[in-house]
């Protein structure tokens, strides 16, 4: 059997066992394993390429950056007694008392006190950010007014970042003698989560970019998704196929793929120049986002149309609904979950995106939250570029901050996406 | 059984051409199709006659580039006038198709949804009287009295199939056309689609596209031979099965091609 001929007669059994056993097909087939075991050595070498960059990038992020919740409080006696400091807790907003507080000499006392218990650089210690903290906590407990007090203070940014391993050695010596000392502790930075850009890092938040990023995809989500799943359902329902609609089709696609800051310069002379709306607000920004979102609604959305089955459409517009009725009664139900992750897609590709809102004004430096879709803001990638500029050891540990917040709020539109997507999910 | 009607016909078509695009499909047809019988279109694959069959409630509009020419009528109504609603045609003449396409939705709401988009019922109850109804003439309301809720893709194909009878019969249809419902069957199914059907005609004029010539002879007492896109033949079935005038037919029935 072995010793078949090379190319044996056809029909005769033996040689076509011959055929199979020949060393050519032995050969081939070997040839074939091996393909498929370096497929899969290549395949798997890619994931685990991919895995280890974002295990990299997630832990670097992590490192650097997990740290920015927390703040090192520095432990400093105050005497209020005879200091003339008073406020009405009752009558008085939380501001109001901060800002009298201020006003009747807060800051003097605290350095005054800092001077006392820690010597000349005593001063150093303490900032912004203590200044607001103790007038919080006379806000909230007044009698401490009429007593001495020991309150935990939140340290300037030098000390901040002496503390968790980086500082400069001046502040390294400090905070070694306040850690022997026992008056150096930390806790949640609440200051971080709750406020506004600020010139002083240890005052800086990420709050008012992140409310900026919330109302700045509202805006984008209220009109990119109508828009674009209308779009998307009459070009594949109702648009007759012709070269107009090819036009449309192709163009759509390039718009999907047109760079970002050419939506910014877009945006700039439409929204600001033409019609004048507001300049670096979350209204203009959305609007902006929105058109770069649209496109890739419409795309994902007329895919998730056309996978639909046609035997659906007929059943339907056999038992007599009309074109509308299939449309929002069959149609759109199933093709949804496909839409959602366009648009999670496109909204995920919106909320990262810096470029085209340097150019509608949102780089400025804004130090307040937000309050209204026409005023000033900023988003989350525009405040992190805005901090990695900055000089202050303290910026690099917020950017590395704010970089997990954005993230965060990433993985959380992902999940919303697939907790979607699941629940809308039909079989057929 | 009578084999020659006796009766107005239900939809009669004359001289019927369509058209994809330059293509004829099918080419000069005329039929009379009745109340009280089944009709069955045999023929061999690409002859037309689930092309004809389509014309008969409209859903070739869907398709792009065809083109029908000719006269449609049911009941005397020319179903290709321009005043016709074709929303309302396809609710009187009902469709089954070749493959069972219930909804992804509940058993319940794909009989229901008929009625609701065309407001046939009033309230709750009655809704719930005409699913129960249809879904008895079906034949299938004793298996899923119980599961009205479930999916109606859960069902197996032959009940499947029985669910798309019963959603095209939900909305009391005076003609139900039948686009090979058995091709995607087993045996049994088949013979319970095929029993079902006995059950309805008198009630609904039923046109049934078939490949399957001994379930033609078994279900119909018309039969239309179609070949090419014209009718060769067309008369009562026993004719055509025990006497046919053409050779073409002949042929077709004994096997010789197709």
């Amino acid at each position: 059997m072995n010793n078949a001929p090379a190319s044996p007669p056809v029909g005769a059994a033996a040689s076509v066992e011959s055929r199979w056993a020949s060393p050519e097909m032995r050969a081939r087939i070997r040839r074939r394993y091996g393909a498929e075991r370096r497929f899969k050595a290549v395949g798997l070498i890619a994931v685990l390429m991919s895995v280890g960059f974002l295990a990299f990038l997630l832990g670097t992020m992590a490192w650097s950056g997990l740290s920015g919740f927390s703040q090192t409080r520095v432990a400093l006696p105050v005497d209020f007694r005879g200091s003339g400091l008073s406020i009405d807790a009752s009558s008085m907003t939380k501001a109001e008392a901060m800002a009298a507080l201020n006003q009747q000499g807060l800051g003097d006392l605290l350095q005054l006190s800092a001077t006392s218990a820690y010597g000349a650089q005593g001063e150093s210690y303490f900032g912004t950010a203590a200044k607001e903290s103790a007038a919080a906590a006379i806000y909230d407990d007044p009698s401490m007014l009429q007593r001495q007090v020991e309150l935990a203070l939140p340290a300037t940014s030098p000390i901040d970042v002496a503390a968790k391993g980086e500082g400069d050695a001046a502040s390294e010596a400090a905070v070694a003698r306040l850690e022997a000392a026992g008056k150096l502790s930390s806790g949640l930075d609440t200051t971080f989560l709750s406020s506004a850009d600020a010139t002083d890092p240890t005052v800086a938040g990420i709050w008012g970019a992140l409310k900026g990023s919330l109302l700045t995809m509202l805006v984008t989500l209220a009109l990119a998704f109508p828009v674009g799943v209308l779009a998307a359902v009459y070009l594949e329902e109702y648009a007759p196929k012709n070269r107009l609609t090819d036009i449309i089709e192709v163009s759509i696609n390039n718009l999907a793929a047109v760079p970002s800051i050419i939506f910014g310069l877009l945006a700039l002379a439409l929204f600001i120049n033409a019609f004048g709306l507001c300049q670096g607000s979350p209204l203009v920004g959305g609007l902006t986002l929105a058109l770069m979102t649209m496109p890739v609604i419409v795309i994902a959305g007329r895919n998730a149309i056309k996978a639909v089955p046609p035997s659906i459409r007929d059943a339907a517009l056999g038992v007599g609904a009309s074109r509308v009725q299939v449309v929002f009664h069959h149609v759109l139900p199933l093709a949804l979950p496909g839409i959602l992750t366009g648009t999670i897609i496109g909204m995920a590709r919106a909320l990262g995106e810096t470029a085209p809102l340097l150019l509608v004004g949102m780089r400025a430096f804004v130090g307040g939250t937000p309050d209204g879709l026409c005023s000033s803001a900023t988003v989350l990638p525009m405040q992190i570029f805005l901090w990695s500029d900055e000089v202050d050891r303290g910026f690099v540990e917020n950017t590395s901050t704010a970089i997990i917040v954005l993230l965060i709020v990433l993985l959380s539109m992902n999940a919303a996406a697939i907790i979607l997507r699941n629940r809308f999910e039909k079989r057929w | 059984m009578t084999t020659e009607p006796n009766t107005a016909p239900k939809m009669t078509a004359r001289g019927v051409n369509v058209f994809y695009g330059d293509k004829q499909a099918i080419d000069d047809v005329s039929i009379d199709v009745y109340r009280d019988h089944v009709t069955a279109f045999i023929g061999p694959s690409g002859c037309g006659k689930s092309t004809f069959l389509r014309t008969l409630n409209r859903m070739n509009d869907t398709v792009a580039g065809a083109r029908v020419t000719g006269d449609i009528r049911l009941d005397g109504e020319d179903i290709y006038a321009p005043e016709m609603d074709v929303v309302q045609l396809r609710a009187r003449v009902g469709m089954v198709f070749q493959k069972p396409n219930p909804f992804p939705k509940s058993i319940f709401d794909n009989v229901a949804y008929g009625p609701k988009i065309h407001g046939l019922a009033t309230s709750k109850s009655e809704l719930e009287g005409i699913v129960e109804s249809a879904l008895t003439r079906a034949g299938l309301w004793g298996e899923v009295k119980d599961r009205l809720q479930d999916s109606g893709t859960a069902l197996s194909g032959g009940q499947q199939q029985r669910l798309c009878i019963a959603r095209a019969i939900a909305v009391d249809p005076e003609t139900v056309l039948m686009d090979e419902p058995c091709s995607a069957l087993d045996p049994i199914a088949t013979a319970k689609i095929e029993e079902l059907i006995h059950e309805l005609r008198g009630r609904y004029a039923i046109v049934i596209v078939t490949h399957n010539m001994q379930q033609a002879a078994r279900v119909s007492q018309r039969t239309a031979f179609f070949h090419l896109g014209k009718i060769v033949e067309y008369g009562a079935t026993t004719d055509i099965f025990t006497n046919p005038r053409e050779e073409r037919t002949k042929d077709y029935i004994t096997g010789r091609y197709g």
